[in-house]
């Protein structure tokens, strides 16, 4: 099927959601105001290991605040991502604890008629802690007589010990390693490391709930997945899951930090049921930071390789510090051992992976979910043995990428699929040539102050988390679709835009599976009273697992259209098609070569409704049984001072095989922004601790946290983006995924670049000017 | 926050007031920018602020009389998009491109800047190497002048008295001999605090070099005049020798600590290379 048969598919359109979001007019979690409303604080910890001896609230309820502590919320273990099927869901946390593991972490709440007011309870609040000694570092928690944040979690509703604060472990293993390590002429091995990266999305976490009539509760929070959302509340909280409505919130962005139900939702629920009350908490910058953070891994990798540069084993080890609480560290290890396998075919491997507590903010899922952190080994480990082998880099990765026909891990070991659409080596061929590829030359060749280098990395995405059997992990979406009485329609889904198109790209499916301009598709607001299931707006499987759901609830409204239609004009239903007619600005059913046998929806609509027929009307719930790899490349130049270590991008060129692009210049966008993250991750971000105080090094706020913006990316001329002309057949009109993509190929991309331009191999992220500068001086040919 | 009382004088006069009668409890407010996030840190927490911002005649960039002046509450994107500061002092110009975000720079005024006396100030270090004078203004209606050089006295510590206000900076228009430049050096290109930074001044007669001023930032509790490494430029050729003679003495004057933006010894290394950087670009 080509691109230009379709009407709305691949077309720019202006965002249904965009006057709104640059008005200042869409109504954010925080934005959301309620009669009598009251505003909450939390108490956090200034202790990184403590258990609370007492707490006294005298104070803060006479000023007329609402308190909770442990004592007045449930003792329920929750794990706050409901993603993962309840065995595998380690539930190691409740609402307010009496023992706290990290910084930041609250134990106590008011809520009150000002903020100000809320604030002055918050901090009347009298307690005595019995101070625990605290642990930062995975391989100290590790050791036998290390303080222990758990004695034993609960694994499903199973209990389970945890011994050497060992969250969780993981080993997968294919072949025999030690023979294929034989097999080598040459075997490489490294050690990487990368840093402790905060979201930083623009919205800090939100809530706003109100306690209704009939003993329910109503909740407009921050989450990528309200489904999730009530279903965790309905648990924690004993309420029936019909009185329980998770209204959807236009998200300010999110990378991941919501496909949890945020820590802060129960306890607004908590405070908003004991004050019988709505009320509204908003985390500070602060509080946001130490709420979560992405998974920072070390990872110890090697691999076996003939001369010829065919692998014939390979090996990841990882350890990663996952912070004071178990937020999903077991499919974390799965998908890493799956980015592993599938970057690269190796006849044999071995994975083995370990999850440790430490008395840090806890990881959560973040753009790639374990992906950039291997792909930033394993693309750094490929250049490393090309020069070893004295082959090209592009060469190496085209002889051994896993590619069409062979096995994809979408997520983790359990979820397989086979891959039927593949670009890699398009944009590895084509992005070669737009970077000038050829003109590299080695860094002994360089000279002067100022040295430029050309790097290439390669990766890919899962597309949601489908599969033929079910796995570990939920997937599937619901979607409603219906043709209103002018032939306009709108959808229904439960899933969620994080600002890359999500929604957009639902209505332009309805659009085109209908025949009408994508103008006259409406987004339905959504909660979870009137919507199906949908797991969660995560894994890049919105478009196409969300946007199948979607087209097939549109392909049952169109069928009872049709069916309508053919009583009105008297053809069989499946003789009829539906165009968008632009006089009428609405779709027309026509019996292509008649001149007399056609109708506006709108009018078809009409009439079914006049005879009494009904509403063309159309839902689905529906599984993707593939997880189709949205591939991706990059290509950067950097250019290194020698002097002060500073490093610049100068220009970049990133691609993505993502299918059909439904929203082509919101996907460049994607890619754009995941070049920013991925060079934050290679060169800038890390949230760092004081061993001392546990506290945050930055203080928590962006005057200190620096991420990479758009004034410390390349010249807008000089970043690149384009897609591989693929189709993938089992998606929305060929579509894969994107978002985490984007930018799981980059950081490895800059560390190869900044090779080439000094010949200095980092496997440490983030590369900051004062390693760059160290590293420089132990280099004699470098003129300082 | 909740007992801090608030003012907002319309004029000069005014101001002149408020601040002769309340000296040992007001602290004027501008852009807030510092102010704001200190209060809610908890750091401060001021009786009674004084907003300057109804002020007519404080917010001004004049040229009179081979002077440059500028009002106390001029915002640091007005200095940014000055005509006037762009030409006779394009070192202010750049270093208060530099400062902050936009929405920073739109709030965040030249008095400020100073007045809050941060080793980082990013418009100290030009105004330091342009022989910066400001005027202030102190109870009882009168005025008085501080050489920028005597305004710092320590870590976040001024010349200004209790109820004592800056309403304008002066620096003399340099002559064509003269020429500048300055360098931040930060994490990133946007919103950075300097780790280092250094503004240089430089009046040239042929190859002498006549008069040197140089001004560095974020090594040390305040943003400190060099004079060492002017002494040594100035009256001399300058030569590879000397440029090394410089770097040398550089590290030995400053005296940067470690934080989270930098260790010690990198603010000591990075501040030698952009002091030799600085002075290749005021003679280029």
């Amino acid at each position: 099927m080509e691109q230009n048969k379709f009407h709305a598919i691949g077309r720019i359109a202006r965002r249904k959601d965009g006057i709104a979001k640059v008005t200042g007019r869409e109504v954010y979690s925080s934005d959301v105001t309620l009669p009598h409303l009251l505003f909450a604080r939390v108490l956090r910890s200034p202790i990184p290991h403590a258990r609370i001896k007492s707490i006294n609230t005298r104070e803060a309820e006479k000023m007329g605040a609402v308190c909770i502590t442990s004592e007045d919320t449930p003792d329920i273990k929750y794990n706050e991502r409901q993603v993962s099927i309840p065995e595998k869901t380690y539930r190691d946390r409740v609402v307010l604890p009496d023992k706290v593991r990290h910084v930041g972490e609250g134990f106590a709440a008011v809520a009150a008629k000002t903020e100000s007011l809320a604030e002055k309870a918050m901090r009347s609040i009298e307690v005595e802690y019995e101070k625990l000694p605290a642990i930062f570092d995975p391989y100290e928690a590790m050791r036998s007589g290390s303080p222990q944040l758990y004695d034993e979690i609960c694994l499903g509703d199973t209990k389970l010990p945890i011994e050497s604060n060992i969250a969780c472990h993981r080993e997968v293993g294919e072949g025999d390693v030690e023979h294929g390590f034989k097999e080598a002429d040459l075997v490489v091995e490294k050690e990487f490391r990368t840093g402790r990266v905060y979201h930083a999305q623009m919205e800090t976490k939100s809530v706003v709930c109100r306690p209704e009539p009939d003993g329910g509760i109503s909740v407009w929070p921050t989450t990528q997945s309200i489904h999730n959302t009530r279903q965790l509340l309905g648990r924690i909280f004993s309420i029936s899951l019909n009185k329980l409505n998770v209204h959807r919130v236009p998200i300010g962005g999110s990378f991941g930090s919501s496909i949890q139900m945020n820590t802060c939702i129960p306890i607004c629920v908590a405070l908003a049921l004991k004050a019988q009350k709505p009320v509204k908490l908003v985390l500070s910058r602060e509080e946001d930071m130490y709420d979560h953070c992405k998974y920072p891994v070390i990872i110890q990798l090697k691999y076996g390789v003939k001369k010829d540069g065919t692998i014939t084993a390979g090996e990841l080890k990882t350890i990663v510090d996952i912070g004071g609480h178990n937020i999903q560290a077991y499919p974390l290890l799965g998908c890493m051992a799956g980015w592993f396998v599938s970057l690269y075919r190796m006849p044999h491997l071995q994975f083995d992976g370990t999850a440790v507590y430490t008395n840090k903010a806890p990881g959560c899922a973040m753009q790639g979910y374990g992906n950039p952190q291997v792909s930033f080994a394993v693309e750094s480990m490929i250049d490393i043995i090309a020069e070893e082998l004295g082959m090209d880099p592009i060469a190496l990765r085209l002889k051994n990428y896993v590619g069409l026909g062979e096995t994809f891990w979408g997520q983790g070991p359990t979820v397989r699929s086979v891959i039927r659409s593949c670009g890699v080596e398009e944009m590895l061929l084509k992005g070669k040539d737009m970077i000038e590829w050829d003109q590299r030359v080695s860094p002994d060749k360089k000279t002067g102050r100022y040295r430029k280098g050309v790097g290439v990395a390669r990766g890919f995405h899962t597309s949601g988390t489908g599969a033929p059997t079910p796995g570990e992990v939920i997937d599937y979406s619901t979607a409603m679709v219906k043709v209103n009485e002018d032939g306009s329609a709108d959808f229904s889904t439960a899933l969620m835009c994080h600002g890359g198109g999500t929604l957009e790209a639902g209505a332009k499916i309805v659009a085109e599976e209908l025949g009408i301009p994508i103008d006259k598709v409406g987004i339905s607001p959504a909660d979870t009273r009137s919507t199906g299931y949908d797991v969660c707006t995560h894994a890049t499987r919105g478009i196409y697992c969300g946007g199948a759901s979607i087209q097939r609830a549109a392909k049952e409204a169109k069928a009872k259209l049709l069916k309508f239609a053919s009583r009105l004009l008297d053809v069989n239903p499946e003789a009829l098609k539906i165009q968008p007619r632009e006089e009428s600005d609405q779709g027309h059913i026509f019996l292509p070569g008649s001149l007399e046998k056609h109708i506006p929806v709108g009018e078809v609509a009409k009439m079914a409704q006049y005879k009494g027929w009904g509403t063309a009307i159309g839902v689905a719930s529906h599984r993707q049984v593939n997880c189709p790899p949205c591939f991706v490349t990059n290509f950067i130049e950097v250019e290194v001072d020698t002097y002060t270590g500073e490093i610049k991008t100068t220009r970049a060129v990133a691609a993505v095989d993502c299918g059909t692009p439904i929203n082509p210049d919101l996907a460049a966008g994607q890619l754009e922004g995941g070049l920013c993250r991925g060079i934050g991750l290679a060169l800038l971000e890390s949230t760092d601790y004081d061993p001392e105080t546990g506290r945050l090094t930055c203080g928590g706020t962006f005057i200190d946290y620096k991420f990479y913006t758009p004034v410390d990316m390349p010249p807008v001329d000089k970043v690149k983006t384009f897609f591989a002309d693929t189709y993938e057949s089992s998606g929305p009109f060929g579509a894969k995924g994107v978002g985490e993509a984007a930018n799981n190929a980059t950081a490895a991309a800059v560390v190869n670049a900044i090779y080439n331009a000094i010949g200095i191999r980092f496997a440490e992220a983030p590369v900051t000017p004062e390693r760059v500068l160290k590293a420089l001086q132990n280099q004699p040919d470098v003129e300082k | 926050m909740d007992n801090t009382e608030y003012l907002r004088p319309s004029n000069l006069k005014e101001l002149g007031q408020i601040m002769a009668g309340h000296k040992n409890r007001a602290t004027v407010i501008a852009g807030g920018t510092n102010l704001i996030p200190q209060m809610r840190n908890g750091g401060k927490s001021p009786e009674l602020i004084v907003d300057i911002g109804d002020i007519q005649d404080f917010s001004f960039i004049m040229e009179d009389d081979g002077f440059i002046s500028i009002g106390a509450a001029t915002t640091i994107a007005e200095i940014a998009s000055s005509d006037i500061v762009s030409t006779f002092s394009p070192i202010l110009a750049s270093s208060a491109r530099e400062l902050g975000n936009p929405l920073i720079r739109n709030r965040a005024t030249i008095g400020g800047n100073l007045a809050n006396a941060s080793p980082c100030a990013d418009t100290a270090l030009p105004l330091l190497a342009l022989d910066a004078v400001i005027r202030i203004l102190s109870p009882g209606d009168k005025t008085r002048n501080v050489v920028l050089n005597n305004f710092f006295h320590g870590y976040r510590f001024t010349d200004l008295g209790k109820g004592e206000i800056i309403t304008r900076i002066i620096f003399p228009k340099p002559d064509d001999e003269t020429t500048g430049s300055q360098i931040k050096i930060g994490l990133r290109n946007a919103a950075a605090i300097s780790v280092a930074s250094i503004a240089v001044m430089l009046t040239m007669e042929g190859k002498i070099c006549r008069k040197a001023r140089i001004a560095a930032g974020s090594v040390a509790p305040i943003p400190m005049r060099v004079s060492r490494v002017e002494q040594l430029l100035e009256n001399q050729e300058i030569s590879a020798t000397l440029l090394e003679q410089c770097k040398a003495i550089m590290k030995k004057e400053i005296s940067p600590i470690s934080d989270i933006r930098g260790s010690a010894e990198y603010r000591s290394y990075v501040t030698a290379v952009i002091l030799e950087r600085n002075i290749q670009r005021a003679l280029s």
